[in-house]
């Protein structure tokens, strides 16, 4: 589904995307995402596609709000039914939807006595009820703790699929980008870069979208000129001990302007245990500050220079390299995984 | 800890004990009167005023109608109040106000000179066969003034405590304006509404300086108390007040208990 709005008041927006599947708008706080949400369920003036000129009560979308907005003097099974016709199946339906989002033991309680997760899921339920063309989802991990949040999401994104119905979900959260079947940045009040989650979080548009995407190693250097015959723009990373950096050729790029490069934690290579191997396109030493232990691999941070790098080591690379705090090793930073943008503000 | 936390309160916290002595206190100024009363009141020779009976029914009738034009006209009022802003909207606060603080001695006053017979309202209604001085109408006329500005601020701060997200909820849920208003705003208004309800039952039943000027007769009881201490004395006025609290207590209690979801025992 495309969305395709403008809205002049109470902040200036223009969106032109497509909506499939789980999709996630991301974006800072105040850059409107909310207001776009309300303006697709006809609770703002705006124009635009889908539902354009149509009343709040006539346009077929489940809106969740962040909070998630139960009634709370009605049952959770009396807030799905809330959107269902009268009659004697108004029960029986509420109770199969909320069968759907496994809330039937609580259908009797009231929305004070739920769980974040169990409030969303019955929120869920009450805007599937409507029967709507789409669902507009509103900070959907704001609520709930970071333990269970990863999974909280995965389960309601499967939920979703499961119902075939095209969702919005605006966020800042950038770990939710992972999890969509499609990612819409939001920068200075317009879509900045939309696609695929892979294609946008292995390649942002900008620093300003690889920053949104929550993406550790950006950084400032300067363009030290172009060797044009090996096809390589070389940089001078001055924050880092002036180390030179080479990546495939940019030719938009001047001779000492200022830009913003940036490699994602995983692609930073440790040295090849096999010489045979040792082709290096970027060594850069560093002394290990900080290690992260997440189980499965570690974050560890290199002192190099005044910067930081962020460098993903699996848990048995650790103790191969002997990266203990303090321990000096140099790293390669390969060409291709290295991403550049003019510095802008 | 003192021994000033250890009352345990209805949620199990520990409270402080000195806000429970100083209630306690303040109940027994207010209750003070009452039980003065139930020592004044010859219980042996307990018998009402020729009148009496006209006069509770006068009050109990002409107060129920007042109360149901109060909220018909006066919950409309409210929710415009509460729901919307608008320049000027401090002159409709403001003329509230002015209803609310005027004496009613004077707001009678005022009252007769606008409905009185030769007021410009009041002598155009005149012709159609309807007095609004001493007639029932006048009555009700008079209890609607009394109580209707303390309805509609109550009602307004009822009606401002709905969170106006569950209303566009509704709305995205496919119900209108009008059925948002009365399955979601009322409800959760309830409370206040009920508060609201009550305040004007109580304003509108004892209802004395505008009833006194604008609808003398017929009498309901505050006037026939006033009659009675005139005409007879003191042994005629306690019998028709215990009456009154009788009358007047059970629907503000039981608006408040049932908004409250709570039972009398």
């Amino acid at each position: 589904m495309r969305i395709d709005y403008r809205i002049d008041h109470p902040v200036q927006l223009q969106v032109n995307f497509e909506v499939e599947g789980f999709t996630i708008l991301l974006g800072q706080s105040g850059e409107g995402k909310t207001t776009l949400l309300r303006a697709i369920a006809g609770l703002l003036p705006a124009q635009g596609e889908p539902f354009d000129g149509l009343l709040p009560q006539h346009r077929a979308v489940g809106y969740v709000p962040q909070g998630y907005a139960l009634f709370p003097h009605l049952r959770a099974w009396e807030n799905v039914a809330f959107a269902l016709p009268r009659g004697p199946q108004r029960r029986a339906q509420a109770l199969e939807l909320l069968a759907r989002v496994r809330l039937v033991e609580v259908a009797e309680h009231y929305p004070s006595a739920l769980s974040g997760g169990q409030q969303q899921r019955a929120a869920l339920a009450r805007a599937l009820a409507r029967k709507p063309q789409l669902l507009l989802l509103d900070e959907p991990s704001s609520a709930l703790d970071a333990a269970t949040r990863d999974e909280v999401m995965a389960e309601l994104i499967s939920e979703m699929h499961e119902f075939g119905l095209p969702a919005l979900a605006v966020s800042h959260d950038p770990h939710l980008a992972a999890l969509a079947d499609r990612v819409a940045v939001m920068s200075g009040r317009r879509i900045v870069q939309h696609g695929a989650p892979d294609e946008v979080l292995s390649r942002p548009a900008s620093a300003a979208v690889a920053r949104l995407l929550g993406h550790r190693n950006l950084f400032a250097a300067r363009v030290a000129g172009h060797e044009t015959n090996a096809g390589v723009t070389l940089l001078q990373w001055e924050a880092a001990n002036g180390t030179t950096l080479r990546l495939p050729h940019q030719p938009d790029l001047i001779e000492g302007q200022l830009v913003q490069w940036m490699i994602a934690p995983t692609a930073v290579r440790l040295p090849s245990l096999k010489p045979e191997l040792r082709r290096i396109d970027n060594p850069v030493t560093g002394r290990v500050e900080s290690r992260l232990n997440l189980r499965a691999h570690f974050q560890v941070t290199l002192r190099c220079g005044t910067e930081r790098l962020w460098v993903t080591v699996l848990g048995n690379l650790m103790r191969h390299h002997g990266l203990e705090i303090g321990h000096e090793i140099t790293v390669d930073l390969r060409s291709n995984d290295l991403l550049c943008w003019p510095h802008t503000g | 800890m003192s021994a000033l936390v250890d009352v345990q309160a209805a949620d199990g916290l520990p409270r402080a004990r000195s806000p429970a002595l100083v209630g306690a206190f303040t109940l027994l100024l207010i209750a003070g009167p009452f039980i003065a009363l139930a020592f004044a009141t010859q219980w042996s020779d307990f018998h009402f005023a020729p009148g009496d009976t006209g006069a509770i029914a006068v009050s109990l009738g002409y107060s129920l109608i007042a109360l149901v034009l109060i909220v018909a006209f006066g919950t409309p009022l409210a929710w415009w109040l509460a729901r919307h802003s608008f320049h000027g909207k401090w002159v409709l606060e403001a003329i509230i106000l002015l209803a609310l603080l005027t004496p009613p001695l004077a707001m009678g006053i005022l009252l007769t000179t606008l409905f009185g017979p030769y007021g410009p309202v009041g002598s155009l209604v005149a012709r159609t066969g309807v007095e609004l001085t001493n007639s029932a109408s006048a009555f009700v006329l008079a209890q609607f003034y009394g109580a209707l500005p303390y309805y509609v601020v109550a009602a307004r701060a009822a009606f401002e405590g709905v969170p106006r997200e569950l209303e566009h909820i509704s709305l995205t849920l496919g119900k209108s304006p009008w059925q948002t208003f009365w399955l979601v705003s009322m409800p959760l208004a309830r409370l206040g509404l009920a508060a609201g309800i009550a305040l004007a039952w109580v304003r509108a039943l004892g209802e004395f300086g505008i009833v006194l000027i604008l609808a003398y007769y017929p009498q309901g009881i505050p006037v026939k108390l006033w009659v009675n201490l005139q005409d007879i004395g003191l042994s005629a006025v306690y019998p028709l007040l215990w009456v009154f609290f009788l009358v007047a207590m059970p629907l503000p209690l039981i608006l408040g208990m049932a908004s409250r979801r709570q039972r009398l025992f």
